[in-house]
C-alpha cells in the first residue's frame, strides 16, 4: 500500500476564506454564524445561519454574483454553475495553489477528482420554474449542469481538464468523508497519485431551510447560542454552506516534488446504521463500527489519538448517539483523546462538513494545536467522562480521528497523523 | 414556426423583454422593443449580433465590432455549443420564434445566424447550405459499386451536386482504352456524370421529388449536346458537376460538366435520367 499525504487545503467557509483566517478563528474560537438576511421574515422560524462572507450569491442569476476580486471566471463557466459550485472553485484554487500543482500535473492521467456536494436546491428550483413559465424548449440549457448533484464534478472535471478518475458523492453529511476514502484508496492502491477533492453546499434559503421542516434547525435567534454541540440545551444546528477542498497526494510522489505536506492520511473507515432514514442510531453503533475500522485500517491503536474532530452538530440525539459511540470506542473513560466539534464555530456543513473538518483536522496537526468546542455552558451529562475540552490547547495532535455520520445513518472516520 | 408581425406588445412582455435583454446594449433591447412593437424587420441584424455580443467573454466583445458575415461562432469568437444554445434562445424568446433542433447544426458563423433569422421571420425558406457526403455514404447510397463507381466524396447543394474522381491508372478497362496509351474514355466521362445525377436524385430533397427515389429503379433515357475538349489520363483528376434544369416525374433533367486542373474536359447540355419512387 503506497502512502498518502495531504498536500494542500482550501477553504470557503463561514470562518473565513482562506487558511490564516480559518487558523485564527479555530484558534480563537470564533464563530462565523449571523442572522441571515433572509430569514428576516416573521414567517420563518430560523434565523442563523454560518454565513459566507465576501460572496454574494443571492441572485438567480449568475452573471450578477460578487466574489472575492483575487478569482477570475469566465461569464460562460459563471453561467454552469451553482453557487456551491463557486465557492468550490475558490477553494480548489486555493488549494492548487497550496500544493504548487501546475496545470500539467493536474491535467494528467494520474490526477483524478473527487466531488461532494448535495446538488443546487435553489438552482433547481429556478429552472423548473422558468421551464413552466416559458416551456420546455425555453430551458437554460445549462440548467442541468448547474444545478443537480454532479455539478461539481461535470464543471470541475471539465474546466480543470482532469484526466483521471473523477466521481461524485452523495451520502449526506457523510458524503465528502467518503469522497476522501475513497481518494485515499486511489492512491493508496497506486491507481492515482494525486486526487483533488472538494465538498462544497450552497448557503441559502432553499438548501438551509427544508431541514426545518425536520425540526432540526436551531430555532435560536441569538448566533452565540445557536451552534453547542454537547451542550445540555442544545436544540438543533445551524446551517451553513461554503467549500473545501484538499490536495491527496502519493507520499513520494509530494516529496520529490518538494511540498511540506500537512499531515500523512493513515486511513479510514465506514460502517452504516442500518436503522432509520434520519435518525442516528440512539446508541451510535454505525458510527462505533466506522471509528473501529478507521482504527483498523490505519493500524492505529485508540490509546494514540490525541485528538477527535467530532461530528456533532448540536442536535439532541445526534449527538448523544456519538457521545455513546465515543465512549464506547474509547472503552468508557480509559482513553482520553481531547474531543471537539468545530461546528459551533462553522454551523453544519451538509456534504462539505467531512472534509471542511479533515481541513481543520490537519490544520491542527501541522499548527499544534487543538481547538476547543465552544459554546458548552452546562455539559450534556452523559458526556461526563470523555474529555470534551472547552478551551483551544496549544499542544501537539500526533494522531487525529475525524468523524461524520449522514442521512441514513451513513457514517465515515478519518485518521490523519503528523509527519 | 411562429411568425409574429402584429403590433401586440403587452406591458407585461415588455418588461419581461427587458429583463431577458438586461446585459445586451441600450440598441439592441430598443430594436428588440420596436421589432416586437411594430414587426419591423430591419432592426433585426441589429438584435441577432447584439445578442451574440451579450454571449461573448468581455475579452473578445470588441471582436463584434469587426465581425464580418464570415466571422466563425466557435473557432473566433471560443463559445461552446451550449452557449450557441443560450445565444440562440434568447434570439427565439426575443423575436417571438421557434428554431428546430437540426437547423442549430447549420448555423457556423455570423451569416448564416443572420440569414436564418431573417428568413425565419420572413417565412421564407432558408437556403441550404452545400453538404459534404463523405465516400462510404456514397458507395451505400448508389447501385454502382467498384469497380464501376466513379464517385467519392460528393457535395450536395440545393440544385447542383459536385464530386471529383481521380484516375488511378489501375482501372481494369484502361488496359484497353487504349493499348499502351491509357485515356479515360468519354463514354465512362458520361457515365460519371450519369452516377452523380443518379446520387442526386437519391439524397437530394429537391421540391421536385415527393418520394424517395429509389436507387435501384434509375435508369439512363438521353444524352444531348455532347461535346468533348480534352484528353484526361492517369493521376488527372476529373472535377464533375451536375445541375438541375428540371424534374418532373418520372424524369429528371441535368446540366453537366467536367473539368480537370481547371481546364474544360466535357460538356453534356442535357443528361435525362428515368426514376421511380420507393413503394
Amino acid at each position: 500500500m503506497r502512502r498518502v499525504v495531504v498536500s494542500g487545503i482550501g477553504f470557503v467557509t463561514s470562518i473565513g476564506n482562506d487558511q490564516p483566517t480559518v487558523l485564527a478563528n479555530l484558534r480563537n474560537l470564533r464563530h462565523g454564524i449571523e442572522l441571515f438576511p433572509d430569514f428576516a421574515s416573521e414567517k420563518i422560524p430560523v434565523k442563523v445561519v454560518g454565513t459566507i462572507k465576501d460572496f454574494d450569491t443571492s441572485s438567480y442569476d449568475a452573471e450578477d454574483w460578487s466574489y472575492p476580486s483575487e478569482y477570475r471566471l469566465k461569464q460562460e463557466l459563471l453561467r454552469s454553475l451553482s453557487p456551491h459550485g463557486l465557492y468550490a472553485y475558490c477553494a480548489l484554487m486555493q488549494a492548487i495553489e497550496d500544493a504548487a500543482l501546475t496545470e500539467d500535473e493536474i491535467s494528467d492521467v494520474s490526477t483524478g477528482l473527487y466531488t461532494a456536494s448535495g446538488g443546487s436546491m435553489s438552482m433547481i428550483y429556478r429552472h423548473l420554474d422558468l421551464m413552466n413559465r416559458k416551456g420546455v424548449l425555453r430551458c437554460p440549457p445549462k440548467g442541468i449542469i448547474a444545478s443537480v448533484a454532479g455539478t461539481l464534478n461535470f464543471n470541475l472535471v471539465a474546466h480543470f481538464k482532469i484526466r483521471g478518475s473523477s466521481s461524485g458523492f452523495v451520502s449526506a453529511c457523510s458524503s465528502s468523508g467518503h469522497a476522501l476514502g475513497f481518494a485515499f484508496n486511489e492512491i493508496a492502491t497506486g491507481r492515482q497519485q494525486r486526487v483533488l477533492v472538494v465538498g462544497a453546499e450552497d448557503c441559502n434559503v432553499e438548501s438551509i431551510l427544508p431541514f426545518a421542516g425536520m425540526r432540526l434547525l436551531s430555532l435560536s435567534r441569538d448566533p452565540d447560542r445557536a451552534s453547542i454541540p454537547f451542550d445540555k440545551n442544545r436544540n438543533g444546528f445551524v446551517g451553513t454552506g461554503g467549500a473545501a477542498a484538499m490536495i491527496l497526494e502519493d507520499e513520494e510522489c509530494a516529496l520529490l516534488r518538494g511540498v511540506d505536506p500537512y499531515a500523512r492520511f493513515k486511513g479510514w473507515g465506514q460502517a452504516s446504521d442500518g436503522y432509520h432514514v434520519a435518525i442516528s442510531h440512539p446508541e451510535g453503533e454505525g458510527l462505533r463500527v466506522a471509528m473501529e475500522q478507521a482504527l483498523k485500517f490505519s493500524e492505529v491503536s485508540r490509546a494514540d489519538i490525541d485528538y477527535v474532530n467530532a461530528h456533532a452538530t448540536s442536535t439532541l440525539t445526534g449527538d448523544l448517539s456519538e457521545i455513546l459511540a465515543l465512549k464506547e470506542v474509547f472503552h468508557n473513560g480509559r482513553y482520553r483523546p481531547a474531543i471537539s466539534s468545530t461546528k459551533a464555530l462553522t454551523g453544519h456543513g451538509i456534504s462539505l462538513a467531512s472534509i471542511m473538518e479533515a481541513g481543520f483536522s490537519v490544520l491542527t496537526i501541522k499548527r499544534e494545536f487543538m481547538p476547543g468546542s465552544a459554546g458548552i455552558e452546562i455539559l450534556e451529562p452523559e458526556a461526563d467522562g470523555l474529555n470534551i475540552i472547552r478551551e483551544t490547547q496549544e499542544r501537539v495532535a500526533k494522531t487525529v480521528m475525524s468523524n461524520s455520520s449522514g442521512f441514513g445513518g451513513s457514517n465515515v472516520s478519518l485518521i490523519f497523523e503528523k509527519i | 414556426m411562429e411568425t409574429k408581425t402584429s403590433s401586440s406588445l403587452t406591458l407585461n412582455e415588455e418588461k419581461d423583454l427587458r429583463e431577458s435583454l438586461k446585459r445586451c446594449s441600450q440598441e439592441t433591447v430598443d430594436a428588440a422593443i420596436a421589432y416586437r412593437k411594430y414587426g419591423e424587420y430591419e432592426p433585426v441584424p441589429t438584435i441577432v449580433v447584439g445578442i451574440i455580443e451579450r454571449y461573448l467573454e468581455p475579452e473578445v466583445r470588441d471582436k463584434i465590432k469587426d465581425c464580418t458575415e464570415e466571422t466563425r461562432l466557435y473557432e473566433d469568437f471560443g463559445i461552446d455549443s451550449l452557449t450557441m444554445v443560450e445565444t440562440v434562445m434568447l434570439v427565439e424568446e426575443t423575436l417571438n420564434i421557434s428554431i428546430p433542433n437540426e437547423d442549430l447544426r447549420e448555423l457556423r458563423t455570423v451569416g448564416d445566424v443572420k440569414t436564418f433569422i431573417d428568413c425565419k421571420i420572413r417565412g421564407i425558406p432558408v437556403p441550404r447550405k452545400p453538404r459534404r457526403i463523405p465516400v462510404e455514404e456514397v458507395a451505400a447510397a448508389m447501385p454502382h459499386q467498384d469497380p464501376f463507381l466513379f464517385l467519392r466524396e460528393v457535395t450536395l447543394s440545393e440544385n447542383e451536386a459536385e464530386a471529383s474522381y481521380r484516375i488511378s491508372g489501375s482501372e481494369f478497362f484502361l488496359e484497353g482504352h487504349f493499348k499502351d496509351d491509357p485515356v479515360f474514355p468519354g463514354s465512362l466521362m458520361l457515365e460519371a456524370l450519369g452516377q452523380l445525377a443518379v446520387f442526386y436524385l437519391v439524397k437530394s430533397d429537391h421540391a421536385g421529388l415527393e418520394g424517395n427515389v429509389d436507387h435501384k429503379k434509375v435508369l439512363a433515357n438521353s444524352c444531348d449536346g455532347i461535346r468533348f475538349h480534352r484528353i484526361c489520363r492517369p493521376d488527372d483528376t476529373l472535377d464533375m458537376k451536375i445541375k438541375v434544369k428540371r424534374i418532373r416525374a418520372p424524369l429528371a433533367t441535368f446540366e453537366g460538366s467536367i473539368s480537370c486542373n481547371g481546364e474544360r474536359v466535357a460538356i453534356a447540355e442535357e443528361i435525362t435520367l428515368a426514376f421511380a419512387f420507393e413503394e
